[in-house]
C-alpha cells in the first residue's frame, strides 16, 4: 500500500511537474501572459489614420479633445471645429448637449455672443423686414418642441469604399435632443410672405477667410416655401431644456426634424425670403446626392458624367449596436441585454431586429419609448451566447413607410446617406470549470 | 523506512503547495500595470462670468499636428492654412494622388483660394509625395 503510493505520488508529482510549468507558461503569470499576448493592454494602439480600405471601428480614429462647454470628443478638425460624439453616449435616447457632435464648415465661427446686440432678422421678399432679440422670441411667440435627430450629411463617411475626401466621420456625427423654440411659420407669417417667393434661406454668424461670392466665405442653406418641412421646422433657443452650447449654435439654430443637419443653421441670424432660386455654392455644388435609389453610384458613372445631382434632404433608416461595444468579453452562458437606437428621417421606427450570426436569422427587438417620428427610438433584447466563440451582431431597422435597412454598401462623392446596416462581432469566452 | 516515509510526506506537502499556488495562477492574472503611459488631458478651469449680456465661451483650442517633413511644406502651412487648420490634411484617408491634385484644385476654383499656379503644383507635389497610399505614415 505504502509502496505503491509512494510509486503513485512520485509519478504523479513529476507529472504535476510539468502541468504546473505548463500552467505557468500557458496562461496567467503576467510574464508568461506577456509572450502569449493574451492581455488587451498588449494589443497595440489605435492607429492614427484609417484607409484606404474602410475604417473598421465605430466611431473615428481620432484623439479626445476638450473644447469649450464640452465633454471630451473625438477630434476631426480643431479650425473650424469638428467633433465627433463617442459611441457610449448614444446609450441614452436624448444625447447630452456636452457630448454632441460639432460640425463648423468655415473657421470664423463664433467664441461669444452679446445678447444685449444680437437679433435674429426676418428680410427679403417680405411685407415688413423684422428683427427679434431673444427676449423677444422667448416672450411674444408660444413656445414648441420636437424631439428631433440630428445627423450630419456624411455620418459614417469613412467606411466608403473607395474611401472620398471630407471629413472621415465614425458613426458619431449624430444626436437626439428635444429641441424648443418659435415655430418658423410663426416668424414668416409675423414678416409676412410676399407672393411669388419661392425659398426661404438661412444663414448664421459664422463666416470663412475666402473670398466673397465663394462658398469659403460664407454658409447659407435654403428650403423651398412649398416644402412642408417649414410648418414642422423650428428656431430653438433650447436644447434638451438648456441654452444651446456656443459649439452648437448659441443663441438660436434652425432644427428642420427629419432633414439631415445640413440645413439646421447654427447662431442662425438671418432669415431671408427669396424670389428666386438659391444659387449659393452650398446650395448649387455642395450637398447634393445622386438622382438614384439610395443615392448611390460609382466613381466610373460619376467619371462619365452621367450622374444627375438633386439636393440632399431627409435621412435614410438607421439603427445601432450601442451596448455591448465589443470592448470586452462575454461569458458564455451568461445573459446579457443587447441595447441601441434606431431613427429614420421618413418618420416613425416601427421595427428593430437583432441577429447573432450575422444577418441570416433575425428576431423582432423590444422598442422603447415613442419620442415621436424624428427621435431616436432605444430598443433592446436580452440575448445569452451559449457556446464559446465569435458572434457578429447585426441590426435592422424599419420605418414606417416600410423602408428596411440593406445590407449593401453606398456609393456617391460626397460620402452621404451611409446607412448600411451595423455589424459588431462580440467574442464569448468559455465559462467551463475545468476546461484547458 | 522511517526516511522513506518522511520522503514521502514532504513531496506530498510539496506537491500539494504547488499545486495550490498552480490552481492561483491558473485563476488570475493581478498587480499589472504596464508600462504605456496611460492618455490623459488636463482639467479645465472654470471661467469666471459677469451678469452682461455677453456670452462668451472663450477661444477654442488648436490641435494641429507636425505635418511630415518635405519639399512643400512651408506652403501647405501657409496657404492651406489660410481657411483651414492642416489637420485638414492629416484627417484624410490615404488619397491616391489624382485626388490630392482634385481637391488642391477645388480649393482653387471652387473655393477661390488665392493660390499662385506654380505653389499650386508645390503643394499638389508635397500631398501626393507624403499622404498617398503608398508613402503615407503618420
Amino acid at each position: 500500500m505504502e509502496r505503491e503510493t509512494h510509486a503513485v505520488s512520485r509519478r504523479s508529482a513529476l507529472k504535476f511537474f510539468g502541468a504546473a510549468g505548463g500552467t505557468l507558461a500557458l496562461a496567467n503569470w503576467t510574464h508568461a501572459t506577456r509572450a502569449t499576448a493574451a492581455s488587451p493592454d498588449d494589443a497595440k494602439p489605435l492607429e492614427s489614420f484609417t484607409g484606404p480600405s474602410a475604417n473598421p471601428h465605430w466611431n473615428s480614429v481620432g484623439p479626445y479633445v476638450v473644447e469649450p462647454q464640452k465633454a471630451p470628443l473625438i477630434l476631426l478638425t480643431d479650425r473650424p471645429v469638428q467633433l465627433e460624439t463617442p459611441r457610449h453616449y448614444f446609450r441614452t435616447v436624448f444625447t447630452p448637449n456636452e457630448a454632441f457632435y460639432v460640425r463648423w464648415h468655415l473657421a470664423e465661427i463664433p467664441n461669444a455672443v452679446h445678447l444685449t446686440e444680437w437679433k435674429l432678422r426676418i428680410e427679403g421678399n417680405v411685407n415688413k423686414p423684422l428683427a427679434f432679440s431673444l427676449s423677444d422670441l422667448l416672450q411674444k411667440f408660444k413656445p414648441a418642441s420636437v424631439a428631433a435627430v440630428n445627423q450630419c450629411s456624411g455620418n459614417s463617411r469613412s467606411r466608403l469604399q473607395p474611401r472620398v475626401p471630407g471629413g472621415q466621420w465614425g458613426n458619431g456625427a449624430m444626436g437626439n435632443a428635444l429641441w424648443t423654440g418659435v415655430r418658423l411659420r410663426e416668424l414668416l407669417d409675423a414678416a409676412g410672405v410676399k407672393s411669388g417667393s419661392l425659398q426661404v434661406q438661412f444663414e448664421g454668424l459664422d463666416t470663412g477667410a475666402g473670398p466673397k461670392g465663394f462658398g469659403s466665405s460664407r454658409f447659407q442653406k435654403s428650403l423651398d416655401l412649398a416644402n412642408s418641412v417649414i410648418d414642422e421646422t423650428i428656431v430653438a433657443y433650447l436644447m434638451n431644456g438648456e441654452a444651446l452650447p456656443m459649439l452648437n449654435g448659441f443663441p438660436v439654430r434652425l432644427v428642420v426634424p427629419g432633414y439631415f443637419a445640413t440645413y439646421w443653421t447654427k447662431s442662425l441670424s438671418w432669415i431671408r425670403v427669396l424670389d428666386t432660386p438659391d444659387d449659393n455654392f452650398w446650395m448649387k455644388t455642395a450637398y447634393r446626392i445622386p438622382d438614384t435609389p439610395r443615392g448611390t453610384t460609382t466613381p466610373e458613372d460619376l467619371k462619365g458624367g452621367k450622374v444627375k445631382t438633386i439636393p440632399i434632404e431627409r435621412m435614410p433608416v438607421r439603427s445601432f449596436l450601442v451596448s455591448p461595444d465589443g470592448s470586452s468579453k462575454i461569458p458564455a452562458g451568461l445573459g446579457v441585454t443587447l441595447s441601441g437606437i434606431a431613427f429614420s428621417g421618413y418618420g416613425n421606427v416601427v421595427k428593430v431586429e437583432v441577429s447573432d450570426n450575422g444577418g441570416s436569422h433575425w428576431h423582432a427587438a423590444e422598442l422603447g419609448e415613442d419620442h415621436g417620428p424624428y427621435s431616436f427610438r432605444g430598443w433592446q433584447t436580452s440575448w445569452t451566447p451559449k457556446t464559446p466563440g465569435k458572434y457578429v451582431i447585426a441590426t435592422r431597422a424599419t420605418d414606417e413607410k416600410g423602408n428596411v435597412q440593406p445590407d449593401e454598401p453606398v456609393w456617391n462623392a460626397g460620402g452621404y446617406l451611409w446607412n448600411r446596416i451595423e455589424k459588431q462581432e462580440l467574442v464569448a469566452g468559455s465559462a467551463n470549470g475545468g476546461e484547458r | 523506512m522511517i526516511g522513506k516515509r518522511w520522503k514521502t510526506g514532504l513531496l506530498s506537502i510539496g506537491t500539494a503547495t504547488l499545486l495550490a499556488g498552480g490552481m492561483l495562477y491558473a485563476q488570475l492574472r493581478s498587480g499589472s500595470y504596464g508600462s504605456r503611459n496611460a492618455a490623459s488631458m488636463p482639467q479645465e478651469p472654470v471661467p469666471e462670468f459677469s451678469a452682461d449680456g455677453k456670452y462668451d465661451a472663450g477661444s477654442y483650442p488648436s490641435f494641429t499636428p507636425e505635418l511630415a517633413a518635405g519639399d512643400g511644406k512651408l506652403e501647405v502651412q501657409s496657404f492651406c492654412a489660410t481657411c483651414h487648420s492642416t489637420r485638414y490634411i492629416i484627417m484624410q484617408p490615404p488619397l491616391p494622388r489624382a485626388t490630392w491634385d482634385a481637391e488642391v484644385n477645388k480649393m482653387i476654383k471652387v473655393y477661390g483660394a488665392p493660390i499662385p499656379e506654380a505653389t499650386a503644383k508645390r503643394i499638389t507635389a508635397y500631398l501626393q509625395e507624403h499622404y498617398a497610399p503608398e508613402n503615407r505614415k503618420e
